[in-house]
C-alpha cells in the first residue's frame, strides 16, 4: 500500500481509538450502530460493488443472527459464542439453498427476488411468534462477557464493534486484492467472456452471497447483544433499504465508502431531530442532494475534494 | 501423422426453422492455423460457440484433443485448453489492463475464496504468481505502457491485443479467434497479423474466422462456408481460384 | 355459496392484481423510456391521491376537474424531478446505482412530507360514478370496480399502441435503448426523458386516483404500492404494459386464492414465494420471448 494511505489509515485508526472516550454517550451510542450497520453493508457492498448485485435481502441475515442469538442465549440459556455460531451456520445455509438458484437471475429480475425473500421472511418471523415472540419482542439477552469483561456500557461495545468491523474490512480487503477477487469483477464486468477463461459464475456468486450473509448474521447477533431486545419492526423492509443504501451511498467498490455510508445513516438523521417533524424529509431532501452532487459515492466525493485541494495547494 | 486437436464431423445446427449448419467437417492440426472464411451470416459465429461450448449442436461429432465434447460446459472445455475471443472484443471495463491479463490467469492458479479471505501464503504466493506472469505477457504483446489504465480506455486494436493476451496466459491448447480484425485499422491489423504468427510459431493452434483476405494469409489450410455448408478447402490460392467460391463471394 | 365465496375471491384478486398492473405501467414506462429503476413510482400515485383529496374536500371542487388536476400535479411532479435532478445525474454520467438511491431518496422525501402535511389517517377518495352495486355470478361487485377494470384495459392497450404505433412512443424507447445512436438520427434524447417522467408521474397519478377508492391513501402507502408494481412489472418483462397487467393479475389472483384457503397472515409469504420460483422458473418473465429478461 502506498506510503500515503498507511498514514491516512494510521490517523483514523488513532482517532477511532483515542476520542470516543470524550464524546457523549449518546455519540458513542449512534457509532455503534454505525459500526454494527458497516458489518452488514460490507456483506451488501461487496456483492454490489465485486458483483454487480443488488441485494435487498441482507435484513433476512440480520434477522436470523439477531433471534439465533436471542434463542440460544434466552431460550436455552446457553453460551453467547453458540447464538453468534447457530445465526452463522443458519444464514449461511439458508444463503446457500436459496442463492444456488435464484443467483442465476440477473440484473432486476435478481434484485426483486432478494427483495422477495426479505418480505418472506419478515411475514414469516411476524407469524411464528412462538419462536421470535413476534412484535412483542424478544427481551433478557445477555450482555457479553469476554474474558471476564463484561461489555455493558456502549463505549466498550463500540471497541468490541469497532474490532468487528475492522476485521471484516481487513478480511474484505483481502478477498478483493485475491484470485477470487479478480474472478469476480471478471464475471460482473463480462460475464460471457469470464465464462470463456472458465470461470463459474453460478458458484461463485453463491459463495459471496454466503459470504454476506455471514456478516449480515454477525452484525445482528451484536445488534442482539447490544440493545438486549429484539423485535420483528427492526427487521423489515425500511432495514433492507438501509443496508443497500450504505455501500452506494459510500461508493459501491469503495471498503471505506461502506464505514462513511453508515456514519451517514446513522449520523444524519440524529442531527436533523432539532428539525422535529420534518427530521425525515430533510433527511429525504439530504440524501437526494448528496447523490446529485456526489453521485459515484461519498468517497469519490471525497476523492474530488482531496484532488482539489492538491491543486489549489500546486497553485 | 497424429490425430487433429480438432476436428469436426457431419456437424449439423439448427434454430427457428433455420438450417444454419449442414455437414460440416473440418480438421485442425496441432500446431497448424486453419481459415474459416464465409459471407455474413453463413454460421461462422455459430460454429465458434458451438466449439466452445456456448451453444450446443443438434447433429454430428465434435472431437477435441480425442474427447468428444458433447455436454462439455464452456469452462470444463476451457480448462481443457480452449479458449476463444469474441467479435467485438470483450474486456472487463473496469479493471485494468494487467488485471485483466491476471484473469487469464485463473485457470493456472487454484486458491479459493476462504484462502482469500484470510490472505493464506498460498493465496498470496498465487496473486503474486499472477502478477508477474501478467506483467510478462503484457510485455509480449507490447501492452506495458498501459498496463495500468482501465481496459475501457484503450482503443479497438489494443482491446483485441489485449483479449488475446488474457486469452493466451493460461496456456491453452487451442485458440478461437472470432473476426480478431474487425474494427482495427491496417497498422493495428499488422500488429494482429504479427502476434498469430508469433503465438503460432510458439506451438499454439489456432482456428481463424475472418473476412479479411489479407490476414487470411496467415492459413495453411482455409475452409469457405457459406450458408451453412463447406463448398471448399485449401490453401489461400486454390480458394480464390475455386470458380464455385467465385460465385459465391463475386457472383461471377 | 361457495360460487360466491369463490367469485368474491376472484374479484377482489382481479381487482387488487389490475392495481397493481396500473402502479406497474408508471414504473414500466420510466424503465422503458430512461432505463431507470423507480422506487419512488408509488409516491406518484399518493401525490396524485392527495391532491385529489385536497381540492375535493378543502375547496369542494368538482370530481372530474379535481381528478385532472392531480393528473397535471403527477405529471408536473415527474417533469421536475427529471429537469432539476436526474439532468444532472445523466450529465455527470452518473453509474446505475446512483439513480436507484435517488429515486429511494425522492420515495423518502415524499412520504415523509406527506406525514408531515397531512397527519398519519387514512383518506378515502368518493369511488367513480354513482356508487351503485351489481351482482355478478354471486359476489358483489361496486361500479367503482368496474371502472377500475375498465379503465386498465384501455390503458394498457392504449400504451401498446403508443410505444409500438406512434412515433413519439417509439422515440421515446429508442432514445433509453441506444442514447448515442438515438442521438445520431435527430432524437432529442433528453426531452424525450423529460416526457418519460411526465408520462410515469400521470400514469401514478391516474393509478392513485382509481385506487383511493378502494385503499385509503397515508403516507406510508406509497412504498407497498411500488414493491407490488415493481412485482406485476418484472414479471412481465419490465416494459411491456400487456405483461404488467399478466404480472399484476398473476399475484392479485395468486394473493386472492391463498387468502381463501389460508389465513391472510400468510398472503405475503405464499405470493411472494410463488414470485421467486416464478422467477427460477422462468427467468424471462412471464410473456417469454416478449419480455426482456430482468435488464
Amino acid at each position: 500500500m502506498a506510503t500515503r494511505s498507511i498514514v491516512i489509515l494510521v490517523i483514523i485508526a488513532a482517532i477511532a481509538l483515542a476520542v470516543p472516550p470524550f464524546l457523549p454517550r449518546s455519540v458513542v451510542d449512534l457509532l455503534v450502530f454505525s459500526c454494527i450497520y458497516s458489518i452488514a453493508g460490507l456483506g451488501v457492498g461487496l456483492l454490489l460493488g465485486q458483483c454487480g448485485i443488488a441485494n435487498l435481502g441482507q435484513s433476512v441475515f440480520y434477522a436470523l443472527g439477531a433471534y439465533a442469538t436471542a434463542y440460544m442465549t434466552v431460550t436455552l440459556g446457553v453460551g453467547a459464542a453458540w447464538g453468534f455460531l447457530t445465526g452463522v451456520i443458519l444464514s449461511g445455509l439458508i444463503a446457500l439453498v436459496i442463492g444456488w438458484p435464484v443467483l442465476r437471475l440477473t440484473g432486476h429480475f435478481l434484485a426483486l427476488a432478494t427483495l422477495a425473500l426479505g418480505i418472506v421472511a419478515n411475514a414469516l418471523f411476524y407469524e411464528w411468534d412462538w419462536l421470535t415472540h413476534g412484535s412483542l419482542g424478544f427481551g433478557g439477552i445477555p450482555k457479553l462477557n469476554i474474558f471476564g469483561l463484561v461489555i455493558d456500557t456502549p463505549l466498550r461495545f463500540y471497541y468490541l464493534a469497532g474490532a468487528v468491523l475492522a476485521l471484516c474490512l481487513l478480511a474484505s480487503a483481502n478477498l478483493i486484492g485475491s484470485r477470487t477477487g479478480l474472478m469476480l469483477r471478471a464475471m460482473r464486468d463480462a460475464p460471457e467472456a469470464a465464462k470463456s477463461l472458465g470461470i463459474n459464475a453460478q458458484w461463485l456468486r453463491t459463495r459471496i452471497f454466503i459470504l454476506s450473509a455471514i456478516f449480515g448474521s454477525i452484525a445482528g447477533s451484536l445488534f442482539a447483544h447490544y440493545g438486549s431486545f429484539v423485535n420483528v419492526q427492526s427487521f423489515g423492509i425500511e432495514k433492507a433499504i438501509a443496508f443497500l443504501i450504505i455501500p452506494v451511498l459510500g461508493g459501491a467498490t469503495s471498503l471505506p465508502g461502506v464505514v462513511i455510508g453508515a456514519l451517514f445513516t446513522t449520523l444524519v438523521p440524529e442531527m436533523l431531530t432539532r428539525f422535529g417533524d420534518l427530521h425525515q424529509v430533510l433527511f429525504g431532501l439530504t440524501l437526494m442532494a448528496t447523490v446529485v452532487l456526489m453521485p459515484s459515492g461519498l468517497m469519490g466525493g471525497l476523492a474530488s475534494l482531496s484532488r482539489y485541494m492538491t491543486a489549489r495547494g500546486r497553485a | 501423422m497424429s490425430a487433429p486437436l480438432l476436428s469436426l464431423e457431419n456437424v449439423g445446427h439448427a434454430f427457428g426453422g433455420f438450417t444454419v449448419l449442414r455437414e460440416v467437417a473440418l480438421d485442425v492440426p496441432k500446431g497448424e492455423i486453419v481459415g474459416l472464411i464465409g459471407p455474413n451470416g453463413s454460421g461462422k459465429t455459430t460454429l465458434f460457440n458451438i466449439i466452445s461450448g456456448y451453444v450446443r449442436h443438434r447433429s454430428g461429432r465434435i472431437v477435441y484433443d480425442g474427447v468428444e465434447m458433447r455436454n462439455q460446459t464452456i469452462q470444463q472445455r476451457s480448462y481443457a485448453g480452449m479458449v476463444r475471443t469474441f467479435q467485438t472484443p470483450m474486456v472487463f471495463e473496469k479493471m485494468t489492463v494487467l488485471e485483466n491479463v491476471m484473469v487469464g490467469c485463473n485457470k493456472i492458479t487454484s486458491s479459493g475464496m476462504v484462502e482469500g479471505l484470510l490472505s493464506l501464503p498460498r493465496a498470496r504466493k498465487e496473486a503474486k504468481a499472477m502478477r508477474e506472469q501478467a506483467e510478462m505477457y503484457c510485455e509480449k504483446f507490447s501492452l506495458s505502457s498501459v498496463a495500468h489504465q482501465l481496459a475501457h480506455n484503450l482503443s479497438a486494436g489494443q482491446r483485441r491485443i489485449l483479449e488475446i493476451a488474457r486469452a493466451v496466459v493460461g496456456k491453452p491448447n487451442l485458440l478461437l479467434l472470432d473476426e480478431p480484425s474487425s474494427g482495427l485499422n491496417p497498422d493495428e491489423i499488422d500488429e494482429l497479423d504479427r502476434s498469430i504468427r508469433a503465438l503460432n510459431d510458439a506451438g499454439l493452434t489456432i482456428l481463424l474466422v475472418s473476412h479479411d483476405m489479407d490476414l487470411m494469409s496467415v492459413a495453411r489450410r482455409v475452409h469457405v462456408l457459406y450458408f451453412g455448408r463447406i463448398i471448399a478447402s485449401g490453401s489461400m490460392e486454390e480458394i480464390q481460384a475455386n470458380p464455385e467460391v467465385r460465385e459465391a463471394y463475386f457472383g461471377s | 355459496m361457495l360460487l360466491g365465496l369463490v367469485s368474491q375471491s376472484l374479484l377482489s384478486g382481479v381487482t387488487n392484481g389490475l392495481i397493481y398492473a396500473l402502479v406497474g405501467f408508471g414504473i414500466a414506462a420510466i424503465f422503458r423510456g430512461a432505463h431507470i429503476a423507480n422506487v419512488m413510482q408509488g409516491e406518484f400515485s399518493v401525490v396524485g391521491a392527495v391532491v385529489v383529496d385536497v381540492l375535493l374536500v378543502q375547496i369542494g371542487m368538482p370530481y372530474w376537474a379535481a381528478a385532472i388536476i392531480g393528473c397535471l400535479s403527477g405529471a408536473a411532479l415527474g417533469a421536475l424531478i427529471d429537469v432539476v435532478f436526474i439532468r444532472r445525474l445523466v450529465a455527470q454520467k452518473a453509474p446505475d446505482d446512483s439513480y436507484l438511491l435517488f429515486t429511494i431518496g425522492v420515495s423518502i422525501t415524499i412520504s415523509a412530507a406527506v406525514l408531515f402535511l397531512f397527519g398519519r389517517e387514512g383518506h378515502l377518495l368518493p369511488p367513480i360514478g354513482s356508487g351503485q352495486i351489481f351482482i355478478v355470478l354471486d359476489a358483489v361487485v361496486q361500479e367503482h370496480a368496474l371502472w377500475l377494470i375498465g379503465i386498465s384495459v384501455i390503458l394498457m392497450f392504449a400504451l401498446r399502441y403508443f410505444y409500438r404505433r406512434t412515433t413519439l412512443g417509439m422515440r421515446m424507447s429508442a432514445a433509453a435503448i441506444d442514447p448515442d445512436g438515438a442521438a445520431t438520427i435527430g432524437i432529442d434524447v433528453r426531452a424525450m426523458r423529460t416526457l418519460t417522467f411526465v408520462l410515469g408521474g400521470v400514469l401514478g397519478a391516474i393509478a392513485g386516483i382509481l385506487i383511493t377508492p378502494i385503499i385509503p391513501v397515508s403516507y406510508m402507502v406509497g412504498l407497498p404500492l411500488t414493491l407490488k408494481g415493481f412485482s406485476a412489472a418484472i414479471l412481465g418483462g419490465l416494459t411491456n404494459p400487456l405483461g404488467a397487467v399478466a404480472g399484476g393479475l398473476v399475484i392479485g389472483v395468486l394473493e386472492a386464492l391463498v387468502v381463501m384457503q389460508m389465513s391472510s397472515a400468510y398472503k405475503d409469504v405464499v405470493t411472494f414465494s410463488g414470485l421467486i420460483l416464478i422467477m427460477i422458473f422462468m427467468p424471462r418473465g412471464l410473456l417469454g420471448r416478449a419480455g426482456r429478461a430482468g435488464g
